[in-house]
């Protein structure tokens, strides 16, 4: 039988089925008396911070491991489970002699009515609240909610729906491929079957009904359909095209560790962005041969106060020391009015894009620039660290900027510590930056072109402006252009150019940015493979 | 009291994510937080509220009572109507 649904996850698939018993736990006792309120209540508190425990364990792992878009996920349940709103709800319920985990259930339906009646986006939060009330209620009633236990082999799953806690139970590599009834392209069991590289249809409505006693699943995540018990012929097809997707991707896991170099001999150096320092064990996996862009900014989000020197120190030395040799470029704090800094007297910006920003408000706030440089310096000392500085327009800045390096260096020499060799570059994201590139390569031991904001700040086109989608690409003549002055410049002053933004990682510009000289890519870690095997192939 | 209408920035709108991290500051304030649009009336601090309030380019007001509410207020605003989280 064929099912036809929305190919969520790229891939052909082919396995056994498997389908997972109900999820959803049904509560035995669903009254209780009068004098037993008040332990009943205690007893849904203790459930629900078990809960959140487990959830902030998932997120903690799941932000170690690079799975952003999941923690994410469970950040969102780990709300809902302490929501006070539906604790209140739940408390109502108790005392009007409901268990605590029917009235959990209970509680959870009503809200999750609420969303189904909105717009589709909003209508697949329904399932979420399900999800989440449900493992507080089993939680409850002391029953793992995992229909997974019989899960022995690796099969495609076949589901009415699949919640992150359902997806979160299954052992690894057990999952072939995900077939559901309902979903679409946004929800949770998409976005995981893309970041476990399985394919995946959804959406295949009630006809899945009829299938749940297939033995065999032929599943093609590209086109959006499934084949139950599929006939020789087309498990002949399936197979083959599901080799040749294997193949693809053990193609490209091939070139996860080779040294990148056109057929020309040009060495081209290929690195991972890191947005925070767990990222980096996982980039390493990926083939990253070193760092081309480490963010900080996710030192100085979600909290109350600056972090402190040593804070930073530790986060910086453990990306250092998991890169050994191979460099790591850390910039430094590139945040602008749109996002809040304790202790920093920001005002409101109608332009953040155009306002105090990056090295303008590191230069005129040292209270924040030098503990970043000091802590640089110091953790320089366990590996191969670099530092830069973003949103520089003239060589002044850079002075200026790399004069406070030299202060701390001097600062920290005097008071004993064990600091490293810091070489200092410029990101090259203004325009101005890439006209000014020859006075900048006099000050700079290298250059890292961020193509996303030269983009925006060229092409006068805003970032986060969908309408403008067609105008985010480097490939734009007067955008190559600045990126070849940049190049001409560094050639001549003898240092390297990367580049660091999406371009770097996109197969159609990589050739014409190593053509214009660059000799480092560096992009998100999964892309990397890829630019390798391009790079190679040139 | 405190009092600022700002306009949603994500994508998606209020949802996932940037409700969590809504949600999130508003437990740091001391002050009760309220999220207004037209008639309806909701609990900053509560995602399971705050969920599907509005879209993407929607205006909302938030208000605040308390001793941060001020601060509260100016925070919430900026993070409703940033177009990343």
């Amino acid at each position: 039988m064929k099912l036809t649904g929305v190919g969520a996850s790229e891939g052909v698939a082919v396995g056994p089925a498997f389908v997972p018993t109900t999820s959803r736990p049904e509560p035995e006792r669903t009254s209780i008396s009068e004098d037993e309120v008040d332990r009943e209540l205690q007893r849904f508190h203790d459930a629900v911070e078990t809960v959140v425990g487990k959830l902030s364990e998932a997120v903690q792992g799941l932000r170690a491991s690079g799975g952003e878009d999941e923690a994410g996920i469970f950040e969102f349940h780990l709300e809902m489970a302490e929501d006070p709103e539906l604790a209140s709800a739940v408390e109502e319920r108790v005392k009007d002699l409901q268990s605590p985990e029917a009235a959990v259930l209970a509680a959870g339906e009503d809200f999750a009515r609420d969303f189904a009646a909105m717009e589709e986006y909003m209508a697949a939060r329904a399932d979420d609240v399900r999800d989440v009330t449900s493992r507080i209620s089993a939680e409850l009633i002391s029953r793992a909610a995992s229909g997974f236990d019989a899960l022995q082999r690796p099969s495609v799953i076949l589901a009415q729906s699949l919640a992150p806690s359902d997806t979160a139970r299954i052992p690894k590599g057990m999952a072939l491929a995900f077939v559901t009834a309902e979903g679409s392209k946004t929800s949770h069991v998409s976005i995981m079957a893309r970041s476990m590289g399985i394919p995946a249809v959804v959406g295949v409505g009630p006809a899945l009904k009829q299938t749940l006693d297939a033995r065999t699943v032929a599943v093609d995540g590209t086109t959006g359909s499934a084949i139950t018990d599929p006939d020789q012929k087309t498990l002949a097809r399936f197979k083959k095209a599901s080799e040749a997707f294997a193949e693809e991707r053990a193609a490209l896991d091939e070139y996860r560790h080779v040294e990148a170099s056109t057929s020309g001999g040009r060495r081209i150096e290929v690195a991972a962005n890191l947005g925070s320092a767990s990222e980096a064990e996982d980039a390493l996996e990926w083939g990253a041969e070193g760092v081309g862009l480490f963010r900080t900014e996710f030192l100085f989000m979600q909290r109350d106060d600056l972090p402190s020197e040593d804070e930073q120190y530790e986060a910086y030395s453990a990306v250092a020391r998991a890169f050994g040799d191979k460099p790591v470029i850390v910039r430094t704090l590139d945040v602008g009015g749109d996002k809040d800094l304790p202790g920093i007297d920001q005002i409101h910006e109608d332009n953040p894009f155009l306002g105090w920003r990056g090295i303008r408000m590191s230069l005129d706030t040292p209270e924040l620039f030098r503990p970043q440089l000091r802590a640089v310096l110091r953790a320089a000392a366990h590996g191969n660290l670099r530092i830069m500085f973003p949103m520089v327009i003239e060589a002044g800045e850079l002075e200026a900027a790399k004069k406070a390096l030299e202060e701390c260096r001097t600062e920290l020499e005097g008071e004993g510590a064990r600091i490293g060799e810091v070489e200092a570059g410029v990101m090259i994201e203004t325009p101005a930056a890439a006209v000014c590139a020859a006075e900048l390569a006099r000050e700079a031991a290298f250059f890292s072109v961020g193509t996303n904001d030269l983009v925006q700040y060229t092409l006068a086109a805003d970032r986060g402006n969908e309408r403008l989608r067609r105008l985010q690409s480097a490939d734009h003549p007067a955008v190559l252009a600045l990126i070849r002055r940049t190049c001409e410049a560094a050639g001549e002053a003898g240092i390297p150019v990367g580049v660091c933004g999406e371009a770097a990682g996109e197969p159609d510009m990589i050739p014409r940015l190593i053509e214009l000289g660059v000799t480092e890519l560096s992009m998100g870690a999964p892309s990397i493979p890829r630019a390798k095997m391009v790079v190679s192939q040139l | 009291m405190a009092e600022r209408e700002t306009t949603v920035g994500p994508e998606e709108g209020i949802h996932g994510r940037p409700a969590a991290r809504i949600v999130q500051a508003a437990k740091g304030f001391s002050s009760q937080v309220v999220l207004v649009k037209g008639d309806r009336e909701v609990n900053a601090k509560s995602v399971l509220k705050i969920t599907g309030l509005a879209r993407k380019g929607e205006r909302l007001t938030i208000r605040a009572e308390g001793e941060d509410a001020e601060q509260a207020v100016q925070t919430l605003a900026d993070l409703i109507s940033a177009d990343e989280h």
